[in-house]
């Protein structure tokens, strides 16, 4: 049972991590044959990983549902829009558009799924405000660093921004977007590229001791 | 669709919309009921582009046409399933391992080169070509290596900050901030840019071509609020409770 | 009493500042500034001028990677890379990795197919959606018909006038990515580097700065960033579109952002010494 349970799988981490690692630098047409099978296969089997989030999203509702727990009827309104994307696309099999017509589904896209989404991240914009105000504060010199950079990035995306900065601060022969770029382009970068190394070696060492059956954490508990 | 299915539509993004913002008001029934619809309808999409996408033109039309090697995948993919059983739970490991081992084995070569070799040559590289460089170009160039440099510090010898190491990271600091900075600053213009999204599209649903839905539902939500409100007020002191 | 004041805004209930975001953004909606948008970046006439120095005929790929939680930054960036490319007549074929943004496209082309007289499966093509980009990029390099065997309407896809001559990267005059995921790391990694492909790409204002060394190292042709990225690129087109209108109606909510930090510091540092 250890064999099918344990060895087995750790067997297939292995083998498909070596086998891709090395199909990377070996560009030969059995090589890139087997990357295209295997590509293949994982945009499959990563497909019904969909489901794991599917179902368990139902499952929750359900039961809410079920023991008539608080707020039960919202969750009711769960299925409502699982039904009013799907039952729409599977009449439209799958298109939005017929020619130049709005299919249900197309319908179902722009006023229900486009809007419903679109908004919740919109909400976010007030948030940003309120934390400008209250939380946004300058006790140090690198808080400072840090709003010297918003201060120039806010208004320098703006057309109003260059047009206050050119009457305040014109004669200092700078131009906002001058300054923007500088900051974009140069200490920023550093920051950044700092990131990217630092994670860089971090998932290269992850990536290596999943191969190597060391992390083994995703598999759970037997 | 006929034209009676656009206004409609309008009508409907224009309440759902007006629900997600009452929000910021006081929580009540018209935002949790979007909220839900929300869930719902998200990963409804999700699924019905599965569906259309993946598994009935690769997994199941080649199966009619007897393509069996696609079973490999397929099976795999339901193994994923089986989390839901505990007493076989275990079976998902082939289809997680699979995953896994695919993604790990490319993620190494494709991180070193990208975002490793080539950060380090994109630091080194304008060095090479110091004839041609202006001075302010040449400065800006040694900044961008000693900030990365000093970034670095700050994230390997983070344990032990001590003198030279503790000034270097320090440095670092600084420029980590700079790129907060630079994405604080963004992140309000993006942030901004979707709530004006929401605007425009209520600001067409006001038209008389839909019926002024906007107005009639903001007024409504307004309506709901000062009732509720009134309602509360008039209830004695724990009635809430009862 | 100054202090007192002071203390009093400092608590003021954060609806009021809802409301004030709501009114800035709302009221420019509604009668426009009209502030010329003159600062274009050079990172997005890089775009341009890339699309523009293709021949006509030359075969681009879009890969759009956005829903609409993104829609009004991205949005307006598909648009504008869609219209000089039809402009130009270049053919253009469409990919995408996040099941959200296929209703997206539909739109794009709906539209300006019909502006520009373009026949689908002769001048464009959309694949449909692959939900793991890593194993796509890959196949790609090789054949890209291992994968997309089929475009999004079930036609054999290399069977397509649209799709002649190209099988891989190599075929591809330019890879722009239009996402408002990290899509465009994994872009730059299993495509970009490794095939030479000529990558550029459009991004949401909050992942624009991440993209910095990308671009000072070369590993992308250039880049549009947000909203005003938009506007820029409608500005070079000389087609103002939602882009240009969005950038339109921040001007006032981004003021409004710098006045409320300023005046708190202020404020805080007054009612430190007073």
């Amino acid at each position: 049972m250890k064999l099918i349970k344990k060895q087995i799988p750790f067997a297939i981490v292995f083998v498909f991590g070596m086998l891709t690692l090395v199909s990377y630098y070996v560009p030969h047409p059995k090589s890139v044959a087997f990357l295209d099978t295997v590509s293949q296969w994982e945009n499959i089997v990563s497909s019904f990983a969909f489901l794991l989030g599917l179902f368990s999203l139902f499952y929750t509702h359900y039961a809410k549902i079920k023991k008539k727990g608080d707020g039960w009827g919202y969750s009711l309104f769960v299925f409502v829009g699982f039904l009013a994307v799907v039952v729409p696309a599977i009449v439209s099999h799958g298109r939005q558009m017929s020619g130049s017509e709005m299919t249900p589904l197309g319908w179902s896209f722009r006023y229900i799924y486009n809007t419903l989404l679109a908004t919740m991240f919109a909400v976010l914009a007030f948030y940003i405000v309120s934390t400008a105000y209250r939380s946004f504060r300058i006790k140090s010199v690198q808080a400072m660093v840090l709003f010297v950079a918003a201060l120039i990035l806010i208004l320098g995306r703006v057309p109003i921004g260059e047009i206050l900065w050119g009457k305040a601060l014109g004669w200092t022969g700078h131009s906002l977007s001058g300054l923007m770029n500088w900051i974009v382009d140069v200490p920023s970068v550093a920051g950044k590229r700092g990131i990217m190394i630092g994670i860089a070696v971090g998932a290269v060492v992850t990536s290596l001791k999943i191969v190597f059956g060391i992390e083994r954490q995703y598999l759970g508990k037997d | 669709m006929s034209h009676t299915w656009m206004i409609a539509g309008g009508w409907l993004a224009a309440g759902l919309t007006i629900f997600i913002f009452s929000f910021l008001y006081k929580d009540n029934p018209f935002f949790k009921i979007a909220e839900h619809l929300y869930l719902g309808a998200g990963m409804g999409w999700w699924f019905q582009v599965y569906l259309y996408s993946i598994w009935i033109p690769k997994v199941a039309d080649p199966l009619r046409a007897h393509q069996w090697a696609v079973l490999v995948p397929a099976v795999l993919g339901v193994s994923l399933v089986t989390q839901f059983f505990p007493k076989i739970s275990w079976v998902s490991r082939y289809g997680f391992t699979f995953l896994m081992g695919y993604g790990a084995g490319l993620a190494i070569p494709t991180m070193l080169s990208t975002n490793f070799m080539s950060q380090i040559y994109g630091c080194i590289q304008p060095f090479t070509d110091v004839s041609h460089m202006t001075r302010l170009g040449m400065l800006n160039s040694l900044i961008v290596a000693v900030g990365t440099i000093a970034v670095l510090f700050y994230f390997f010898f983070s344990v032990e900050n001590k003198g030279a190491v503790k000034k270097i990271s320090n440095i670092g600091i600084y420029f980590l901030m700079a790129y907060f900075g630079t994405t604080f600053g963004n992140t309000v213009m993006a942030r901004f840019s979707l709530l004006y999204g929401r605007f425009d599209e209520l600001y067409s649903y006001s038209g008389a071509n839909y019926f002024y839905a906007t107005q009639v539902l903001l007024a409504g939500m307004v309506a709901y609020f000062l009732v509720h409100g009134l309602l509360a007020k008039k209830k004695p002191e724990g009635g809430a409770a009862n | 009493m100054l202090k007192k004041t002071l203390e009093l805004l400092f608590n003021i209930d954060r609806r009021w500042l809802f409301l004030l975001l709501a009114l800035s953004i709302f009221i420019p909606i509604v009668r426009p500034l009209g502030l010329p948008n003159k600062n274009i970046s050079a990172d997005v006439r890089h775009v341009y001028e890339k699309m523009n120095s293709l021949p006509p005929g030359s075969f681009i790929l879009l890969s759009l990677d956005y829903d609409p939680s993104t829609r009004p930054e991205l949005h307006p960036q598909a648009m504008a890379l869609v219209r000089q490319a039809f402009e130009r007549n270049l053919r253009v074929g469409v990919v995408t990795f996040i099941p959200g943004s296929t209703g997206l496209i539909d739109e794009v082309f709906s539209t300006l197919s019909k502006q520009y007289n373009k026949v689908y499966g002769k001048d464009y093509v959309i694949f449909p959606y692959e939900p793991n980009i890593v194993a796509v990029l890959t196949q790609m390099a090789s054949n890209l018909y291992g994968i997309y065997d089929k475009d999004k309407y079930g036609n054999e896809a290399a069977s397509l006038p649209v799709m002649k001559g190209i099988t891989n990267y190599k075929d591809m005059g330019l890879v722009v990515d239009v996402t408002g995921t990290s899509s465009i790391d994994i872009w730059v990694q299993y495509a970009g580097d490794k095939y030479n492909v000529p990558l550029a790409a459009g991004v949401t204002a909050i992942s624009q700065p991440s993209y910095g060394p990308y671009l000072q190292t070369g590993q992308l042709k250039g880049l549009i960033g947000g909203m005003k990225g938009a506007a820029d690129y409608e500005t070079l087109l000389n087609a103002p579109g939602k882009g240009t209108s969005g950038i339109d109606a921040l001007n006032l909510a981004h003021i409004l952002v710098v006045v409320l930090i300023v005046f708190s510091n202020l404020g805080l540092f007054l009612v430190k010494y007073l």
